[in-house]
């Protein structure tokens, strides 16, 4: 009888002051006991997108039914179209005016996954437990960080960002109580170290010997990785390799954003240590997300990549304009054209994280397909700031959950938080009602 | 002086069918008129019954009276209830379509193919109610109450009701007394569930109210064809019975008090309590307690009601301008 004792789900590579996770590996399966290997678990993310898209380049021309060729915006996501759900008709009622006059954008935002309409105020900020954190409560406790929150814009959580609405509105997902949001993390050195430092405060005597050697991560538990190496086979350790490969290569990508910082002007905006080149910036905060994903750090991410009303400029597109100010085109082609261009810029950039994640493998499966990353956005149309026909994908199939490779067009005015509903079902949360939701989503389950 | 620096809108109207008759349609003219006048605001139309065809048409025709949407205005899909029977699709709802222009091209566009286009009504009422202040909306029903009565039931809407809404008009029933009404009989319990439950004072405009003031069908060819030249309205009025013929008139007279409370079109009985019994009559029970009323056609304004029907349903569509004058006060007796 074979007695081999598996690894923990939850095994650390340690050193000083860095405790870095590591993947799915058979080794954690208990030996010759596929059958009763434990599913993956499913892991959830929100990245969320500003000022509404051009709908005419984001919508196919059809309804129902298989996802055939993609529009114009999505088309870096063309392999991944088996799994893709292109959502149509989800509306955010909350997000609208109603009686509170001018202010889209802070609403917007403040609603997106609050579901609450939220208060126009400066001061007196109030929205909801945000739906990914009503998650997080329930089965943040499995992982070492109940959830995380990224961005890369604006951390400001005071003033005025739209007509009377706080800044906390727009630069914030996800809200842990209805006056408390959980600001997102924009640095990429504050993110790499909160994902593999230990999580104990460091003695200054560590602290200098990190730092004057300046060396990787990777170098602090080099005696862990050596012990774990030796237990596995040639497949975990290739796959070991390889992932710990990628977070040499994200501390890499940091290091050298950090020493362009230091080279360019000293007026630039960016704190140090922020790419100032927005696709780079991207990549290391999505790949970060893709390794905290795979070695089950958390479950549930939200990604605020630029915030509601951003006039960030797209030079790298050569586009000098604000973002913001262009989706005001007032149905002008060339505006247009320019807001397009930046909606397939952002998509192109998240197709590189899709396919990292459909890359890395968990069991039979692959990690995109444990998964349910949501890409969307609180305006349909940011020119007219339409709150209804919301862009929304799903990428990824939530554990065998979804039947992907599909547009899905439900009831126009379905409320969005029926997704949510449904995507709570997923993650073992059956609630009855979440923000103004009537009901599930229908449609999306394989059955 | 802009809506928002003082004053207030005109009240939103909620409008909920079944469109089993052409006075339900024309109702919705009636009201776009009203709208032009600032004497209301369609908030939204919701169907009491699952039939696409039907759909299609109320949305061609709020096309035609909306206009385009635009910045900040949304055109808000035709609520439709998806079950209980489909009814019959007159050919009011579909001749319409047929109609071209001189270069082949259809004049009305059915933009409803399928369920997808149109909306669940429970949740267009919550959400469009939420868009209206305090006591500044009113509901016109002209079908089975069905829709209303699951309104009554969603968590948290009955509430909402209460604190939006200031009446709801009834085109139905039969008062002081009378047969069993059409829209009263086909969800009965319904019908019930509504003068029993429903939050806010209830006006009645029974069948001898619509009898008393037909509609004249003259006007189709004449002030409608004037005002423009495709009405889908007149067109669907022209294909739903050979012309020319005059109809009764029910829910225009809801609608036009619905707006027009205090215009002294109609008279309006003692407060009472109607109430529904199994075979679908209705019965009024005078009472100072109770909230409900009907409407008594009043022959001597017999001719400025006409006038009103032809004058507001025929007039050509305007783009609501977003902000209006305030508006008049309420009519005195329907406060609660």
């Amino acid at each position: 009888m074979i007695t081999r004792k598996s690894l923990p789900r939850r095994t650390f590579l340690r050193g000083l002051g860095t405790a870095v996770g590591i993947p799915f590996l058979d080794a954690m399966a208990p030996a010759f006991a596929a059958s009763t290997m434990p599913d993956p678990p499913v892991r959830m993310a929100f990245f969320y997108l500003p000022n509404g898209m051009i709908m005419d380049a984001w919508n196919p021309t059809y309804d129902d039914g298989p996802l055939r060729e993609l529009p114009r915006s999505l088309k870096a996501l063309e392999p991944y179209r088996a799994d893709t759900l292109h959502l149509g008709n989800l509306t955010h009622n909350t997000g609208r005016a109603l009686l509170d006059g001018a202010g889209d954008h802070g609403r917007c935002s403040g609603s997106y996954l609050t579901g609450i309409q939220v208060k126009k105020s400066l001061v007196d900020i109030r929205a909801g437990v945000s739906f990914d954190q009503i998650v997080a409560s329930q089965i943040g406790g499995r992982t070492r960080f109940p959830s995380l929150e990224l961005g890369m814009d604006d951390a400001r959580q005071a003033g005025d960002c739209d007509s009377g609405y706080s800044c906390a509105y727009t630069n914030n997902l996800a809200w842990k109580s209805e006056t408390q949001p959980l600001p997102p993390v924009l640095n990429p050195r504050v993110l790499f170290e909160r994902l593999f430092g230990s999580g104990q405060p460091m003695t200054a005597e560590e602290r200098r010997r990190q730092s004057k050697y300046r060396r990787s991560i990777l170098d602090f538990v080099t005696d862990d990785t050596h012990r774990l190496e030796a237990s596995l086979g040639p497949t975990d350790r290739r796959k070991l390799d390889e992932y710990l490969s990628a977070v040499r290569e994200v501390e890499r990508q940091i290091e050298r954003a950090e020493s362009d910082n230091r080279q360019i002007d000293p007026h630039m905006e960016k704190p140090y240590g922020v790419p100032a080149d927005f696709a780079e910036h991207f990549k290391l905060m999505s790949d970060m997300i893709a390794i905290a994903f795979q070695a089950d750090l958390t479950r549930v991410v939200t990604f605020l990549v630029t915030r509601e009303g951003t006039s960030r400029p797209y030079r790298e597109l050569g586009i000098p304009d604000g973002h913001h100010p262009l989706t005001h085109h007032r149905n002008q082609a060339e505006l247009m054209e320019k807001v397009r261009r930046i909606n397939e810029y952002h998509v192109q950039q998240f197709a590189g994280f899709v396919e990292k994640m459909k890359a890395s493998k968990e069991g039979e499966r692959s990690l995109l397909d444990n998964s349910m990353i949501v890409y969307g956005a609180g305006l349909s149309d940011g020119n007219a700031h339409l709150h209804e026909d919301l862009p929304t994908l799903i990428l990824g199939r939530g554990g065998n959950y979804f039947k992907t490779g599909r547009r899905v067009l439900a009831r126009r005015e379905t409320p969005m938080c029926n997704l949510f509903l449904t995507m709570m079902d997923r993650m073992g949360l059956p609630v009855e009602q979440f923000g103004d939701s009537t009901g599930r989503l229908d449609g999306l389950n394989l059955g | 002086m802009p809506q928002f620096f003082g004053g207030r809108q005109a009240a939103g109207a909620f409008y909920d069918t079944d469109f089993s008759t052409i006075d339900s349609l024309l109702a919705v003219s009636l009201l776009y008129g009203l709208q032009n006048k600032n004497d209301c605001r369609v908030a939204i139309i919701t169907m009491s019954r699952p039939n696409l065809a039907v759909a299609g048409f109320a949305d061609a025709v709020e096309r035609f009276y909306h206009g385009p949407a635009g910045n900040f205005s949304q055109l808000p899909p035709i609520g439709m209830r998806t079950d209980g029977p489909p009814g019959e699709t007159s050919a009011a709802f579909t001749a319409p379509f047929q109609k071209r222009k001189a270069d082949g091209t259809a004049v009305y566009k059915n933009q409803v193919r399928t369920i997808i286009d149109t909306g669940d009504p429970i949740t267009l009422i919550r959400n469009y109610l939420e868009a209206q202040r305090d006591q500044n909306a009113f509901f016109i029903l002209s079908g089975p109450a069905s829709n209303l009565a699951a309104a009554l039931a969603f968590p948290g809407l009955k509430a909402l009701i209460a604190a939006k809404v200031k009446y709801l008009v009834v085109a139905g029933g039969a008062f002081p007394d009378g047969p069993p009404e059409e829209h009263v009989r086909a969800d009965i319990a319904a019908a019930g569930k509504i003068f029993a439950e429903w939050p806010t004072p209830i006006v009645a405009s029974g069948t001898e109210v619509g009898a008393a003031l037909e509609f004249p069908g003259a006007s189709i060819d004449k002030q409608f064809a004037q005002a423009v030249p495709d009405n889908p309205v007149a067109d669907a009025y022209r294909a739903y019975q050979p012309m020319p013929y005059d109809t009764p008139a029910g829910a225009m007279a809801a609608a036009l008090y619905a707006a027009r409370p205090r215009e002294g079109y109609f008279k309006l009985s003692d407060s009472g309590t109607i109430k529904v019994d199994e075979q679908g009559r209705t019965s009024f029970v005078p009472g100072e307690k109770g909230n409900h009323r009907y409407l008594i056609a009043d022959s001597a304004q017999k001719e400025k009601i006409l006038s009103a029907y032809v004058e507001l349903a025929s007039a050509k569509p305007e783009i609501r301008r977003r902000f209006q004058p305030p508006v008049a006060q309420d009519a005195p007796e329907l406060k609660k």
